[in-house]
């Protein structure tokens, strides 16, 4: 009985998610999102460079009018242009290196589990082994120029692809493998009709995911040892004590991971619509 | 050894039964599985011969073994004791012979309905032209009803619709032997019969033997040569029984004959009690 009351006095009141506001109805459409986005940055910004030399001094925090000096600076050179195309080019090297690789002795270990049994261990240990570690061996081994980074790249995409092939063939149902045996395909026409398409998907959301490793393993090189990309650019800013262009180089960092996310979503809208039977 | 209830029925020659011998043969087959240590015993021992063009039917209770017999046959499970024969020769691995419809379907997901149903004819072994193969395979089709549905993947069709799909896989490429593991279970009592008769005309047509898995009594008669009722867990074979309903049958008819309600009476006082101590279990 105590509880009657309770819900008589809930009962009338409506949710506030029931009617949105016409201010929340403004930033729902989409001119209004962008306004709130722009308007956020905006914000930001101001207060950022109202506080810098006022608050704290320039020498930590820069501003962003000193920021956008130096970035224009670096666009007016060509030096941006250098920087971005060596980080990407170390980047794109590597990633493409390491898919191949991963997806063709992902196959092999799957098609050959003795094989896979025996180096099991050593494929773990090294799959979870943070890479960043090897990236001074790389740099005695393949100097600070383009091969140390595209090494870095690749054995970091290399082990994401060849476990997302592992599991993607493993993930096969075998009922699947059993009844083309029954219908009389031989090994070669079961790997061919089952087992690669089967880890297709897997392999493919791999390849996603080790886009965002590929870009933190060439930058991540590229601090630790180079003479130009944009994680150069960062190293060498700091190294100078220049928060200015440590700024200005994480700056164009931000752009190229929002660049590379906008695009893997539209990419990943646009192969989930095709085959809903996957 | 005395519990193989065949011995009842073995005495009674079979009408139709020809002197040849017999296609598939289970020769004191049993199977147990042995789950975290402890064994248990999935089917007694079995003695069965099945002739060739033969349409056998078994029957029984939840968990009885019938599955397993049908796993042995296609060579996907080896018995503990005993052995299969096929064509008179012991079975070792897989039997490509026999097309084999399991109970889950296992179509390619990412394959579409006509993609699924032509696999077995792209395969080596038996691959035609692709212009056969697209005849053939939109003939079938039109068989068990699935026109309207080729461009559609396994995820998006209906359990009834992917067990025809499956049906339709298995039977594009003729086999000699069809094993089947309740086909027709997912499928509503009106295209249950239209699948009856159209299994009936091209298991006879082609001159196929088939060993056919059901809960469905009436089901196992009305397609039937021979039906087998099994006992409860361990399976083994309770009684053997003809069917002398002549043959083609009109699947739509044959069930309200007297022949087939005596049979179905029959059978079902066999059945019953294995399915009261199947429940029980």
């Amino acid at each position: 009985m105590a509880s009657t009351p309770i819900a008589v006095s809930r009962a009338p009141v409506a949710r506030p998610d029931d009617q949105p506001s016409a201010i929340a109805r403004f930033f729902l459409s989409p001119v209004g999102l962008i306004t709130a986005r722009v308007g956020l940055i905006v914000l930001l910004l101001v207060a950022w460079e109202g506080a810098s030399g006022r608050l704290v001094s320039k020498y930590w925090l820069s501003s962003p009018s000193a920021i956008a000096a130096k970035l224009w600076s670096w666009i007016a050179d060509g030096s941006l242009w250098l920087h971005l195309h060596a980080t990407l080019l170390e980047m794109g090297l590597g990633y493409v290196i390491g898919c191949i690789a991963g997806v063709v002795v992902g196959l092999i270990l799957g098609f050959l589990p003795t094989v896979y049994r025996v180096v099991m261990p050593f494929l773990g240990g090294l799959y979870c082994l943070p890479k960043i570690a090897l990236a001074p061996l790389f740099v005695i081994v393949l100097g600070i120029d383009l091969g140390s980074k595209v090494a870095l790249v690749g054995i970091t995409v290399f082990f994401l692809i060849l476990y997302s092939t592992l599991d993607g063939i493993h993930d096969i149902d075998r009922d699947l493998v059993q009844s083309m045996r029954l219908m009389g395909a031989t090994r070669r026409e079961v790997s061919i009709k089952v087992l690669i398409p089967g880890c297709l998907r897997w392999v493919f959301t791999g390849m996603r995911i080790a886009v965002r490793y590929a870009f933190t393993a060439a930058v991540l090189g590229e601090v630790i040892a180079a003479n130009r990309g944009v994680g150069y650019l960062v190293e060498a800013n700091a190294g100078q004590f220049n928060s200015t262009g440590v700024f200005a180089a994480v700056l164009v960092l931000v752009a190229c991971s929002l660049t590379f996310s906008e695009l893997l979503t539209r990419f990943e809208a646009s192969t989930s619509k095709g085959r809903s039977g996957l | 050894m005395q519990m193989t209830a065949n011995i009842v029925e073995a005495a009674q020659p079979r009408p139709h039964a020809p002197a040849a011998p017999a296609k598939i043969r289970l020769g004191g087959v049993s199977k147990s599985f042995t789950v975290r240590g402890l064994e248990t015993r999935a089917l007694e021992t079995v003695d069965l011969d099945v002739e060739s063009r033969e349409f056998v039917s078994l029957v029984g209770p939840s968990g009885c073994g019938k599955s397993t017999v049908l796993n042995m046959v296609a060579g996907l499970l080896s018995p503990t004791t005993g052995d299969v024969f096929y064509d008179d020769a012991p079975l070792r691995g897989l039997n490509a012979r026999a097309g084999y419809m399991t109970q889950k379907d296992t179509l390619l997901p990412w394959r579409t309905t006509e993609q699924n149903i032509g696999v077995p004819l792209e395969l080596h072994c038996r691959a035609v032209p692709r212009k056969e193969l697209r005849e053939r395979v939109s003939e079938i089709i039109n068989v068990v009803g699935l026109r309207g549905f080729e461009k559609h993947y396994p995820a998006e069709l209906s359990g009834g619709m992917r067990k025809r799909v499956a049906l339709a896989r298995t039977l594009i490429y003729e086999p000699e032997t069809l094993l089947m593991d309740e086909p027709f279970g997912a499928l509503d009592a009106q295209l249950k019969l239209l699948m009856h008769d159209q299994l009936q005309r091209l298991t006879m047509q082609r001159q196929m033997t088939v060993m056919f898995v059901t809960h469905d009594l009436a089901e196992a008669i009305a397609l039937s040569d021979r039906v087998v009722v099994m006992s409860a867990r361990p399976g083994r074979i309770r009684v053997v029984r003809d069917i002398p309903l002549p043959r083609p049958r009109d699947v739509f008819k044959i069930r309200f004959t007297d022949t087939f309600s005596a049979l179905h009476e029959e059978l079902w006082d066999e059945l019953k009690d294995e399915v009261v101590k199947g429940t029980d279990v």
